[in-house]
């Protein structure tokens, strides 16, 4: 099972990364659209390992089918074949590739330090004037948000949805198997994955749980976003404005 | 052993090849892809992220992230359309004035 889920992993990322590349070097668009829809699928894989289910359906349909249409629809209606782009390295051309490639290494080098944890100064072994700087000291600011009542919060959240004594209106998940062991995990140790979650974490049942409880403002919102778009986009593409 | 770094390490990856695209392809179409590209990267982040909590927050946040790349889509290409129509390109460096 792990070994299937590191090959796949390899798999989807050497795709996910190849056809980025090629939805940005290939000069004709229509290619471009194509890589991009294979992207999109390559990424609905991720999310299926990371079990993302919903998402992961969500993105083949949503991107995959709906916008990538679009974009392709557009461009066979403007007849863009290979544009001729002027391939000579210009200033900016420069400019961009430095500016994205230090950017890269800034954040990579942010990200190599998360796999080595003892790197990061936790409450027991860091100076006290190093904790003085941290927001979770400002008292009323953020004031639990230090690792060990994070940490305290989570695993009473757990317990409860393990003992069905969530509420709904919490908006958070409950698990569906109230007998199944919960192993509770320290808020931020390691860098794996925590396991296990629950057997129906990122279906279609707790995301909507989610989205007519506690997050049913911005999902009414977003109904007002996409009839927006809809409308400008119908005014804006009209022959005369 | 797949951990949490390794997807994020893959989203910055993506996220940095589509703003370069950004950055130096000049088709408004490609242009648009690109950011396409850049927000599937960070919805990577925040899936990974989720599940990396236990916490589905994440989920919903790269949900929201859809819809809005979805209205994005929608308005963003009839912009370029309108703008062919008007300078029978795609060219971004073509729209360089405000008056039309």
């Amino acid at each position: 099972m792990d070994m299937a889920t590191t090959i796949f992993f390899w798999l989807f990322a050497a795709g996910a990364v190849l056809s980025s590349i090629a939805v940005v070097v290939s000069r004709i668009p229509l290619y471009s659209a194509i890589a991009l829809i294979l992207d999109f699928f390559f990424f609905a894989g991720l999310y299926v390992l990371l079990s993302a289910h919903f998402m992961a359906i969500i993105q083949i349909l949503v991107y995959g089918g709906a916008i990538m249409v679009l974009f392709m629809f557009i461009i066979m209606l403007l007849n863009l074949r290979d544009e001729h782009e002027v391939v000579k390295i210009r200033s900016h051309h420069a400019v961009a590739v430095v500016l994205s490639m230090s950017l890269m290494a800034m954040m990579g080098s942010a990200l190599l330090q998360i796999v080595d944890m003892k790197t990061i100064p936790t409450a027991e072994t860091a100076s006290a004037d190093t904790l003085i700087a941290t927001p979770s000291r400002v008292p009323g600011l953020y004031g639990a948000l230090d690792e060990a009542s994070l940490d305290q919060g989570f695993r009473a959240k757990i317990s409860n949805w393990s003992a069905g004594t969530g509420k709904a209106s919490d908006g958070k998940y409950r698990p569906v198997d109230p007998t199944a062991p919960t192993v509770v995990p320290t808020a931020m140790s390691g860098g794996t994955p925590q396991h296990p979650e629950p057997a129906s974490f990122g279906t279609v049942e707790p995301m909507s749980l989610l989205l007519v409880n506690r997050f049913v403002v911005p999902f009414e919102l977003s109904v007002l976003l996409l009839l927006g778009a809809m409308v400008g986009a119908v005014v804006i593409a009209k022959k005369r404005l | 052993m797949i951990t949490i770094t390794h997807y994020l390490i893959l989203a910055a990856l993506t996220f940095f090849i589509g703003m370069a695209g950004v950055l130096v392809r000049r088709n408004a179409i490609t242009v648009f892809m690109c950011i396409e590209l850049m927000l599937n990267s960070v919805n990577l982040t925040f899936i990974a992220f989720s599940k990396y909590r236990i916490d589905l927050d994440g989920h919903i946040f790269a949900f929201f992230v859809m819809a809005v790349a979805a209205a994005e889509a929608a308005v963003g290409l009839a912009l370029i359309l309108h703008l062919f129509r008007h300078y029978r390109s795609v060219n971004v460096d073509s729209a360089h004035e405000l008056r039309l």
